[in-house]
């Protein structure tokens, strides 16, 4: 008897204008991807607050990934690099509370990225299932209170 | 609270792989008052009327459906909820169709996310705020800046509609740069012609009342926003009382004081007192301040004296600051060329027979420096003109781009030549040549058929040299296998199209961006051509980018469309409710969130020491909500209690 193989469950934020295009693009297209990823439609990425990424992990998400409009193609103007900016600041917790930068990644797709965006995603599942569960989950509480 | 799940099969598509029955399972323990029912079609008529009876006869209170994605039909099902007399944002759609039955492998994942989904939106509705959209009174009338082809068909159209339009021109004359053009590509129609009824009309005709002309004047600044704008405008003094003034010229018979005129590139002089040139509209007379003698403080009264009509010339006048209401705002501030002695192998601005295609459109024109009388070669026979295609353009040095519209000027130049002077030789030096549309070819295939025009590809802009020699222009064309010699008596260069000097100083005051390459910036090149940015700015012509007249005006006329369809007399404005909350009790006034906010809808209030969100500007993206170190900004619709509990029931 085989033990069940792991199968990463994912977080996605996509930003309504673009990234979420981009998947609702994959789906008319009938792009597969693994079924344990899940995405949470913001209006733009500028939107996600580090705490939702912690609040994921902390809920059990293996891995998190943010898509963001390409630079310049912000609805925003800008949402989409301020996001940038959080993600990089974000890595620097996550490494301190173990969780290694590779479960939280951060991407462009736009509209029209259908394959792009079920590439990325297929990726980090295929690099989480290689690298197992979350060995640990931040407490609840951190973030805000 | 009871909450109603309503599972679309889109017909089939969802329900082939997401099992109906055991999404009804799975949704059983999720919350206490749930009631869930299933549709094959619910975005039709048939679908919607099921949906609104179903709301009613169940008693539900917030909606959930299981469907399509939220971007092609959550508008829809909002207004069935209204109908229905929900409040419209009561509702969650979970995408199963492109994020599930389109993209899952086996109908058991399928169905297990279907129910992941499901229960997510169920958790997330529950803490959805019922939102109000609020409506502010707007002002009709519509601000814009530059009177040239597109502003002025902007203005006119929104004039006809006995719509309020101002139009605020820097120059002392209207027309923008085709009214220097004598004939026009690609009928050779003559450029005044057909550019003169247009003008006519915004200062005389029946919609002229309407129109509210101010020349000599540039916008300052901008406050407010769509709906409400207040523009301040600074008004130069023209010295000349254009109501009074019948356009006889005889002050500038008069004055004695001239200096090379710019509407000519400085080919000819003009008096301190004069009109640009002959026709150029309106038809009133300025003075060039640092010109005039009486305004550089000597006795000078010359053209007062001169003039028939006493008191139409006001050597006193004096800069105008006006402050002006506005609903919406056209930008139609025009291009200009790139600046070919950046160039410098090509001798522009050294070289006496090297010109720009600007300057040779007035070397052309009857009411140009020379009454457009060409002189090519010294009298012993025709000489040779070569025009040089693509100075600037297709070029990672210069500009990347190809402006489009320069062969055609090239080949027009080509047939006016023939004309004034035959027997010329012509030679157009190009990279590449690009004539698309259904009328343009027809100067590029006439020049094609020319005996005495011939065609010669350069290899790249820095591989051509001009200098003079013997009184004439020698082009070197240095190729890879050598260099070839070309003399000519007149260069022609057609730069690349670029952004009108100041797009930068305007665009920033504004607040609008300019592109990467200091073009005004489109909302969306495609779909929303003639939207700017900035809610309420719209833009039309050769700010946007290279365009021909025909394109100029058929965006002139969009943006008045845009407006006029959108900014209607005693129509309020509805502020979409998606926005961004200040609790002020929570705020500490650090002011991360105005320094974030890439709408400046963040202000501060001084009083209370608090951040204070503009509804009309907030675009509700979020921005602030995620940077508030106090939590003190809510993102309406997109809570933190909304999107974290969606993420608790995904994972769950």
């Amino acid at each position: 008897m085989t033990e069940p193989a792991f199968e990463p469950r994912i977080i996605g934020f996509l930003c309504n204008w673009c990234s979420y295009a981009g998947a609702d693009k994959a789906g008319a297209a009938q792009v597969p991807y693994p079924p344990h990823v899940h995405f949470v439609r913001v209006m733009c990425t500028g939107r996600i607050d580090p705490h939702f990424v912690l609040q994921a992990f902390a809920q059990g998400a293996d891995g998190v990934v943010i898509l963001a409009c390409h630079p310049g193609d912000c609805h925003y103007k800008e949402g989409n690099l301020r996001a940038l900016q959080r993600h990089r600041l974000l890595l620097r917790l996550l490494g301190q509370l173990g969780i290694g930068e590779e479960r939280c990644r951060f991407d462009y797709v736009s509209a029209a990225e259908g394959d792009k965006l079920a590439a990325v995603v297929g990726d980090l599942v295929k690099m989480i299932r290689a690298a197992g569960p979350l060995p640990v989950r931040p407490e609840q509480e951190i973030g805000r209170d | 609270m009871r909450i109603g799940v309503y599972f679309c099969r889109c017909g089939g598509i969802i329900s082939e792989k997401i099992r109906e029955e055991a999404v009804r399972a799975g949704l059983a323990a999720v919350a206490a008052d749930l009631h869930v029912a299933a549709f094959d079609f619910l975005c039709s008529e048939e679908g919607k009327g099921f949906l609104a009876q179903d709301l009613r006869e169940h008693g539900v209170e917030r909606v959930v459906i299981g469907a399509c994605s939220p971007r092609e039909h959550e508008s829809t099902f909002r207004r069935v909820l209204t109908g229905a007399g929900l409040n419209p944002f009561l509702l969650q759609m979970a995408n199963v169709r492109e994020q599930i039955a389109w993209v899952t492998d086996g109908e058991g994942e399928a169905t297990a996310k279907a129910v992941r989904y499901l229960r997510a939106a169920v958790r997330r509705v529950s803490l959805h705020q019922p939102l109000l959209k609020k409506e502010i009174a707007v002002c009709p009338e519509v601000l814009v800046i530059g009177g040239g082809p597109a502003g002025l068909k902007a203005a006119l159209t929104i004039a006809q509609a006995g719509r309020k339009a101002i139009v605020v021109e820097k120059s002392p004359i209207i027309g923008g740069l085709p009214v220097r053009y004598e004939e026009l590509f690609p009928t050779l129609e003559c450029g005044p012609c057909m550019l003169e009824p247009v003008l006519d009309e915004v200062l005389h005709g029946e919609a002229a009342a309407n129109i509210e002309l101010l020349t000599l004047a540039e916008v300052t600044g901008l406050k407010g926003f769509y709906g409400n704008f207040t523009a301040t405008i600074r008004r130069r003094p023209r010295y000349v009382d254009g109501t009074a003034c019948i356009g006889c010229l005889q002050c500038a018979e008069a004055c004695p004081a001239s200096a090379a005129n710019p509407f000519n590139y400085g080919l000819s002089e003009r008096k301190a007192i004069s009109v640009p040139f002959d026709g150029a509209l309106p038809n009133v007379p300025f003075i060039e301040p640092g010109l005039c003698l009486h305004l550089s403080g000597e006795e000078c009264r010359a053209c007062r004296e001169a003039c028939p009509l006493e008191g139409t010339i006001r050597l006193d006048e004096g800069e105008e600051l006006l402050e002006l209401q506005a609903g919406a705002v056209v930008v139609a501030t025009g291009a200009g060329l790139y600046d070919s002695r950046a160039i410098p192998g090509l001798g522009h601005g050294i070289l006496p027979g090297v010109h720009t295609a600007a300057e040779f459109e007035r070397l052309l024109a009857a009411n140009g420096p020379t009454g457009g009388e060409l002189a090519i070669g010294a009298g012993e026979g025709p000489g040779t003109v070569a025009i040089v295609h693509c100075v600037g353009s297709l070029d990672p040095a210069h500009r990347e781009y190809c402006s489009g519209i320069c062969c055609q000027v090239a080949f027009k130049f080509n047939q006016l030549i023939r004309k004034k002077v035959p027997g010329t030789r012509i030679v157009h030096l190009f990279r590449e040549i690009v004539v698309a549309g259904k009328e343009d070819s027809f100067l590029y295939h006439q020049a094609r058929q020319d005996e005495d025009t011939v065609f010669c590809r350069y290899p790249e802009i820095g591989a051509l040299g001009i200098r003079l020699e013997d009184g004439r222009m020698v082009i070197e064309i240095r190729h890879q296998g050598g260099t070839e010699t070309i003399a000519a008596d007149l260069v022609v260069l057609c730069p690349a199209v670029v952004p009108a000097e100041g797009s930068g100083e305007l665009a920033s005051l504004l607040e609008t961006p300019l592109d990467r390459w200091g073009f005004f910036e489109e909302m969306h090149g495609r779909v929303d051509p003639v939207q700017s940015k900035v809610k309420g700015i719209y833009l039309a012509g050769s700010c946007q980018g290279p365009m021909d007249i025909r394109q100029a005006m058929g965006q002139g006329l969009a943006a008045a469309g845009a407006i006029l369809s959108r900014l209607v007399p005693g129509r309020r404005l509805e502020l979409p409710p998606i926005t961004a909350v200040v609790a002020a009790d929570r705020c500490s006034g650090c002011g991360v969130c105005q320094g974030l906010c890439p709408f400046k809808a963040m202000t501060f209030d001084p009083e209370r020491r608090v951040a204070a969100v503009s509804e009309v500007l907030c675009q509700g993206c979020g921005t602030c909500v995620a940077a508030c170190p106090a939590g003190a900004i809510t993102g309406n619709h997109f809570t933190d209690a909304a999107i974290t509990a969606e993420i608790e029931a995904l994972l769950s």
